[in-house]
């Protein structure tokens, strides 16, 4: 029996812990997330039980090193219950994080958050900004103004934030190329740290999806393959470094918590639907707030699509989500890491992915994929786990 | 009651197809009330899914109506509605053998068609008695003049035997009536002094086994009696006799002039030979009643579970269908490419379509087919002949002294001004027109000889393009002629697919190989990786495409919350190429080939 995670790796894995705030004033027609309209008690009945679930948590004295509050719109918390959250979140972590990082919505952006983020201790602030041009936004079903994400931005920077990212979103429906390089070039006379730049995704059960299946609004993959390279070039040439398929920085800005994410470290999810992988096990929290307190009470967390972590489990996913990275994998640090697994199967594959020029290796052993693979990196991804047989994901009931 | 077989008359609707044969059956059945008016839904008779969502019928049906007529007495009248498609004509011979008259629809806006005159010359030559009725009279674009000319004209009928009919808005439907009354005759042969029947058709039920679709010509028929098959002499008890309304209804006796069913002792299907005729075990019959001409295949293709463990699913489903569909045949075959299957045939290529699409959905099986192929005589060096209905047999060429390939007899129909283009394309299919013969002063009917593997790809979808949907076309098989025939093998990646593989004219290789190529290119999904796909001639390239590729798949978002969604997605994408056929690096959709022969140019 092979034990896991191998002693050593315990102590050299950053350990991420990521807190759901599921409240949104209203919902982006995009939007996949699990998010509610907060009523009556709801916060303070979230705040509690989510220091509650933080003692469920076996941490075993490891110590946080990166932590993200994502949502919904962590925003729409009053600054004391910013405060009471962060507090909460201290008590578990060890000690300041290296990186925290919290997403916010242009509209909840005020000096007085912004003030009790700051005292807690928050380094690197995520503005939800998606577009520029209002027409766009407001065919989005989003909440905010141009006008609103320039205070935002403005309140932020004079905060002094050590890392701040916009994210935006491209291949909006009626978006034309120049719409796309407009929003990214007045993104860049912000010159914000970090940018993250995400494809619109058909997600099922959105607004979104039902125009899609009604056919009032069309896939095109052609033209989202162009707008990605188009960004992947622009980008580059301006100074921010592809880090990821949707994530770019300048130097030393990389989110560090999503790099622990991808390279398939450990992390505690805390909060309605968060996830976790950690002390052996991949599980999920119940999409639902009212579920989710009363599993907290109950004293379970992360059961839902509870797997498992077998090291061959770890070894094929480091790998498919290792690929989305620009500086893919290192494969001889990863046999090392999961000497277990069946490699050779892998091994048969991989170099046709560099003779079809999907992917690049360098001399050491370290293999990523080219622009046109990360294009295709879903597709990639399947034909791994398909090379890997015996590599199933294995439920627990 | 007594008996009196005069008061029964039993006919069929035959027709082109989609002249509005089975909409006519609607109304007859309302205006017998043999189904109540709420519970009549368009095309009743077309029961099966298939049918209802084609709006075509692909089996006969049987359905026994009572009418009170106006001479005051009431008849029992046995109505058979028939497909009126080319690759089922064998549905049409069986039903007319069982009938002593039929109705012969002309939709008004078309006029007699290729299948109106085959049609009804099978009702002729059975000495049937023909009532010609125009439908679809509701039309704007109905000519009753032109109609009756041509019946006039093309099948000697008489115009004053016409009735102007609407199956849609319920037309002529009481004169109809009267006329299968007064014109047609009563069941025939009914004082033979020794009990028959004919079966027309039979059915498997996994309840109670194979049953038989019957014709009662003389005596009766009761549960409990024996009865005994004539051609093979095989007895059994019956155990249920009952009649079309149209569910099947259990009755006391069947009687001279009756269709209806029977249930006996009899498991397998292929103890029953449709065409057989049915006496009592105890008084066997001196003779048997006419029965059928076997019918032949004319395509064959391979059909393969998708995935291998299905090899049993498939076996026990074709074996069903077998049961109701006589003219499927099928053998065990393997193929490098698919593994385990068997090799089908059919008669005619929307047969082919139809088998497969109930394989998939009645028997839950997902299948594979190969490019279809015609029967070919192959004689080798030496004077030995065998035949080829798979082109991986195909003789070594050096061994082959001479190929044949079957030929057919097609009637077409098309109006004067489209001869020009319909010659050419005749040409082009290797063809020779026999005699051109003038319908009217607007039409003509060209008699002619093509090679059976031309017409199955996309003659018929030609023909109705060149004709802007007004021409038609009939055939039979023809005899087979020797021809410059060639093997033509399809490489995916480099590799030689044995499924893919075809017979093509020597003349016509390469342009039928870059059309395929073109074709399995844009079918084929796109991919990840570059993937040719050519055409080659005893291991010759001659023409080459590429699949389409991947242009883009990738999760925009993709952190911490996503990994075990994003995981399962990527299996299930995993499992979704399951759903195809990996042949080396490539998936292939099951149904390529159907798609491949589907789409025109
Ligand atoms: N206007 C008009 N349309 C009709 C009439 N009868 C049938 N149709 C239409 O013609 C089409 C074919 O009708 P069907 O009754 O299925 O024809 P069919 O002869 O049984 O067809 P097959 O069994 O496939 O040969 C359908 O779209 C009908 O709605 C009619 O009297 N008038
Ligand atoms: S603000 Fe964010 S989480 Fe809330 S609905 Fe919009 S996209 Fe979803
Ligand atoms: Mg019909």
């Amino acid at each position: 029996m092979v034990e896991f995670p191998p002693a050593q790796e315990k102590a050299e894995t950053p350990l991420g812990l990521y807190v759901h705030v599921p409240f949104c004033a209203t919902t982006c027609d995009f939007c996949a997330f699990y998010q509610t309209v907060p009523q009556g008690d709801a916060v303070p009945r979230y705040l509690e039980a989510v220091a509650a679930e933080t003692a469920r948590v076996e941490w075993a004295g490891r110590r946080v090193a990166t932590v993200f509050w994502g949502g919904g719109t962590p925003g729409l918390l009053r600054a004391r219950e910013l405060r009471q959250l962060g507090e909460a979140t201290l008590r578990c972590s060890g000690g300041p994080p290296e990186e925290w990082s919290v997403e916010l919505a242009p509209a909840t952006v005020t000096p007085d958050r912004l003030a009790v983020l700051q005292e807690l201790g928050v380094t690197r602030i995520s503005l939800g900004v998606q577009s520029f041009n209002a027409g766009l936004l407001d065919a989005l079903g989003r909440q905010h103004m141009p006008a609103q994400v320039y205070r935002a931005y403005e309140l932020i920077r004079a905060q002094g934030f050590a890392s701040v990212n916009l994210d935006l979103m491209f291949a909006l429906p009626g978006q034309s190329e120049e719409q796309w390089r407009a929003d990214l070039a007045e993104a860049l006379r912000l010159a914000p740290d970090h940018l993250s730049t995400y494809c619109l995704t058909f997600e099922e059960d959105t607004a979104l999806w039902v125009k899609l299946s009604q056919g009032k609004v069309k896939l095109d993959p052609e033209k989202e393959a162009a707008f990605y390279r188009r960004t992947w070039e622009f980008l580059e040439e301006s100074g921010y470094a592809q880090y990821e398929i949707s994530n770019f920085a300048r130097p030393g800005h990389a989110c560090r918590h999503n790099l622990n994410t991808w390279r398939m470290h450990e992390w505690v999810g805390l909060g309605p639907s968060a996830a976790s992988q950690f002390g052996g096990w991949r599980g999920s929290n119940p999409p639902d707030l009212a579920l989710w307190l009363t599993e907290v009470a109950a004293g379970r967390r992360a059961q839902a699509d509870q797997t498992r972590l077998t090291p061959g489990l770890l070894a094929v996913d480091s790998v498919v989500f290792g690929l989305r990275m620009n500086e893919g994998v290192r494969l001889p640090r990863l046999r090392r890491r999961f000497p277990t697994a069946r490699w050779e199967a892998l091994m048969d594959f991989l170099p046709k992915l560099i003779i079809e020029g999907l992917a690049e290796a360098s001399v050491e052993g370290r293999l990523w994929l080219t622009p046109r693979g990360r294009l295709l990196a879903d597709s990639i991804g399947s034909a791994i786990i398909a090379a890997f047989p015996s590599e199933n994901l294995t439920p627990i009931l | 009651m007594k008996h009196d077989p005069t008061l029964t008359r039993n006919f069929c609707i035959i027709a082109h197809v989609d002249h509005g044969k089975t909409t006519l059956s609607d109304r007859l059945l309302e205006y017998t009330s043999t189904i109540a008016k709420r519970v009549m839904t368009d095309q009743h008779l077309d029961s099966m899914d298939l049918e209802k969502e084609r709006g075509i019928t692909i089996k006969m049906h049987p359905v026994t109506m009572t009418y009170p007529a106006k001479d005051g007495k009431t008849y029992k009248l046995n109505l058979m509605d028939t497909p009126g498609h080319v690759d089922f004509s064998y549905e049409v011979s069986r039903s007319l053998a069982a009938c002593e008259g039929a109705l012969l629809l002309i939709d008004a806006a078309q006029g007699v068609e290729a299948q109106t005159v085959a049609n009804a010359h099978l009702a002729f030559t059975q000495g049937l008695k023909i009532i010609p009725v125009i439908n679809k009279i509701d039309l704007p674009s109905a000519n009753l003049e032109l109609c009756t000319r041509q019946l006039e004209d093309i099948l000697t009928i008489p115009a004053e035997e016409v009735i102007l009919a609407s199956g849609k808005s319920g037309i002529g439907i009481e004169e109809i009536l009267e006329a299968v009354i007064s014109r047609i005759p009563p069941p025939r042969w009914s004082d033979y002094p020794t009990t028959r029947m004919l079966v027309f058709d039979s059915k498997y039920d996994s309840y109670r086994g194979v049953i038989s679709h019957v014709r009662v010509f003389s005596g009766t028929f009761k549960a409990g009696e024996m009865m005994m098959l004539m051609s093979s002499g095989q007895k059994s008890e019956i155990k249920e006799v009952g009649m079309f309304h149209p569910g099947m209804i259990k009755c006391k006796e069947l009687r001279p002039g009756d269709v209806g069913y029977i249930v006996s002792n009899i498991k397998s299907v292929d103890e029953i030979k449709i065409g057989d005729t049915i006496t009592h075990a105890n008084k066997p019959a001196a003779e048997m009643l006419p029965g059928y001409k076997e019918v032949h295949p004319m395509v064959y293709c391979g059909l393969y579970p998708l995935e291998s463990s299905d090899y049993e699913k498939l076996k026990v489903a074709l074996g069903k269908l077998r049961l109701n569909d006589s003219a499927l045949q099928y053998q065990q075959e393997t193929s490098v490419a698919l593994g385990f299957g068997f090799r089908c045939g059919f008669l005619g290529l929307l047969h082919m379509e139809i088998l497969q699409e109930r394989i998939r959905r009645e028997y839950d099986v997902d299948i594979i087919s190969t490019y279809p192929s015609v029967v070919y005589r192959v004689k080798k060096h030496g004077g030995q002949v065998i035949e080829v209905d798979n082109p991986v047999n195909l003789p070594d060429p050096a061994s082959i002294e001479e190929i044949s390939e079957p030929t057919i007899k097609a009637s077409i129909h098309i109006p004067n001004e489209f001869l020009g283009d319909m010659m050419s394309l005749i040409m082009e299919k290797r063809g020779s027109c026999d005699h051109t013969d003038t319908l009217d002063s607007t039409r003509v009917m060209l008699t002619c000889t093509l090679p059976l593997n031309e017409i199955l790809v996309d003659f018929n979808d030609r023909l109705k393009s060149i004709t802007h949907g007004y021409g038609s076309m009939d055939y039979e098989l023809g005899d087979y002629r020797p021809s410059d025939l060639v093997k033509m093998e399809i490489l995916v990646n480099g590799d030689p697919v044995d499924a893919f593989a075809c017979i093509v004219h020597r003349s016509k290789a390469e342009t039928q190989g870059r059309s395929l190529c073109e074709k399995l290119a844009e079918i084929i999904p796109p991919q990840m990786f570059k993937i040719a796909v050519q055409a080659a001639i005893g291991g010759k390239i001659i023409a080459r495409d590429n699949v389409r590729e991947m242009r883009k798949d990738v999760t925009a978002k993709c952190y911490g919350g996503d990994i075990s969604r994003k995981r399962k997605l990527l299996d299930k994408q995993k499992e979704g190429k399951k759903k195809m056929k990996q042949i080396g690096k490539v998936s292939i959709p099951p149904d390529a080939f159907i798609q491949v022969l589907k789409t025109n140019h």
